[in-house]
Order: C-alpha cells, then structure tokens, then sequence
C-alpha cells in the first residue's frame, strides 16, 4: 500500500505515515491485507480505488 | 468475633450475630468476603477473586510487519488464560466492565528501522509504548496501559508499527511477543 502511494504521490515520505504523521496505514492481519485508516493529509487528497489499482 | 451471614449447602442462608460490628460473608460454611468498619483492616477484604487474566504469546506463527503500516499482531499459545472465552481471535473482548491492566511487547530481529506497539482499543490506537530503534541485537518495543472496558462491546488488541523500508517480522518466544491483561477492579 505504501508503495502505492508512494507512486501515486511522489512527494510523501516515510514521515507522513510515522507516528506523528497525517496518513495511516493499517493491516488488521485479517487477510486482507492493507488499508488506509486515515488519511488527513492538509493538500493531498486520498487515493481513490480506481488509482491503487492502476499503480503496478 | 464477627456477625455472619452463610449461604450453607443443607440449611439455606443462616445468620449468626454479634456486637463485633464485623460481617463475614461465607458459602458452604467458608468465607468469601469480611467486611469491617474499624482498624487497620477496615474495608472489605474478599478471600479469592476470579478475576480474568490472560497472556498470550507467539509460539510457532509470526506476524508481518509491512513497512510504514499499523499491523495487528496475532497470536497461536497461551502461557494462562483464566477468562473463559473472552480472548479469542488475537482480541480481547471481556464481558465484565471495569478496568482492566493491559501490557505487551513485539520483538524482532530487524536492524534498522524504528519500531513501536500500541494498546488499540476498538480499532484505535489507545496509548501507543516506547519507540525503539533495530540493532545488531534487534529490538523489543513494550506498551502498558489501564484500560477500561464497557462488559459488551469494547475489545482490545496490540498493533505494531515499522518503518525499516522493508517488511519485517515479529519473532517468536513467550517472552519476546507477547499480549497480558488482568482485570482490576469494576467500573
């Protein structure tokens, strides 16, 4: 997921989904694999499905 | 002497007074509970509580870490667990309200990254422990928290966070990667 948004949005860095940061990611180890849990960014909006999807 | 108040096994509840402003509360002729107004012991004193307590640990199954994600670490062998069915999943959901002490740890042998687990309440992080950094040795991250819980609805679980760059991995032991709680004391 990370990897994804990363290309998404080349500007985010590790610091946006640390632990004082405005985006996070969460795996509930359901199976299911990653998600984002919030996303509260101040200027980027959040990935829509239809963009996860398109990034290889 | 003491004022007592007996759930017996052949004669019903008995009651037996005195003018010691003491009660012991008993079953079957044992006592439960004394309760007295005065002195060092003043208060209630209950002779056994089964009160809740679990501690699970991560035996033969790890838990991936990817890498800048908030991930739920789930757990296969318990060291005790006193609860009754109220651990289940990897998540502690207890049917009794009140206040429960909640510690646990993630260990891996990651060398580099930053790392640290966090008490998630209902899906949430709660309180979040200590920050710690890979090693040579790699690194154990514990969290500690009291945390109080409604008896119905409210559950609760340890999540772990990295950011090395890469996915990692929680290593096993009951020692190393572990989940504990204990019920304190009623809402």
């Amino acid at each position: 997921m990370y990897e994804k948004i990363i290309k998404i949005y080349p500007e985010l860095t590790a610091e946006d989904f640390g632990r004082f940061g405005t985006i996070l990611l969460q795996n509930d180890s359901d199976g299911k694999g990653d998600y984002i849990a919030k996303w509260e960014h101040p200027t980027l909006a959040k990935p829509t499905q239809e963009q996860l999807a398109g990034v290889q | 002497m003491t004022s007592l108040i007996n759930a017996s096994n052949s004669a019903g509840v008995i009651i037996t007074s005195d003018t010691s402003g003491n009660l012991a509360i008993q079953s079957g002729g044992n006592t439960v509970a004394t309760i007295t107004a005065t002195g060092a012991n003043a208060g209630i004193q209950v002779a056994s509580w089964a009160a809740p307590a679990f501690s699970y640990y991560q035996n033969g199954s790890t838990t991936s870490l990817p890498n800048v994600s908030f991930t739920k670490i789930t757990f296969d062998a318990s060291d005790f667990d006193t609860t009754g069915g109220m651990f289940t999943s990897s998540r502690f959901t207890p049917t009794i309200a009140g206040y429960y002490q909640i510690s646990g740890a993630i260990l891996t042998s990651a060398t580099s990254g930053q790392y640290f687990s966090d008490i998630y309440k209902n899906g949430t992080a709660f309180k979040r422990g200590s920050m710690v950094v890979g090693g040579t040795s790699g690194c154990q991250s514990n969290v500690s928290a009291l945390v109080y819980c409604n008896g119905s609805s409210d559950y609760i679980e340890l999540y772990a966070y990295q950011n090395s760059g890469s996915t990692q991995t929680t290593a096993t032991g009951t020692s190393f990667t572990y989940l504990q709680g204990v019920f304190v004391r009623s809402a």
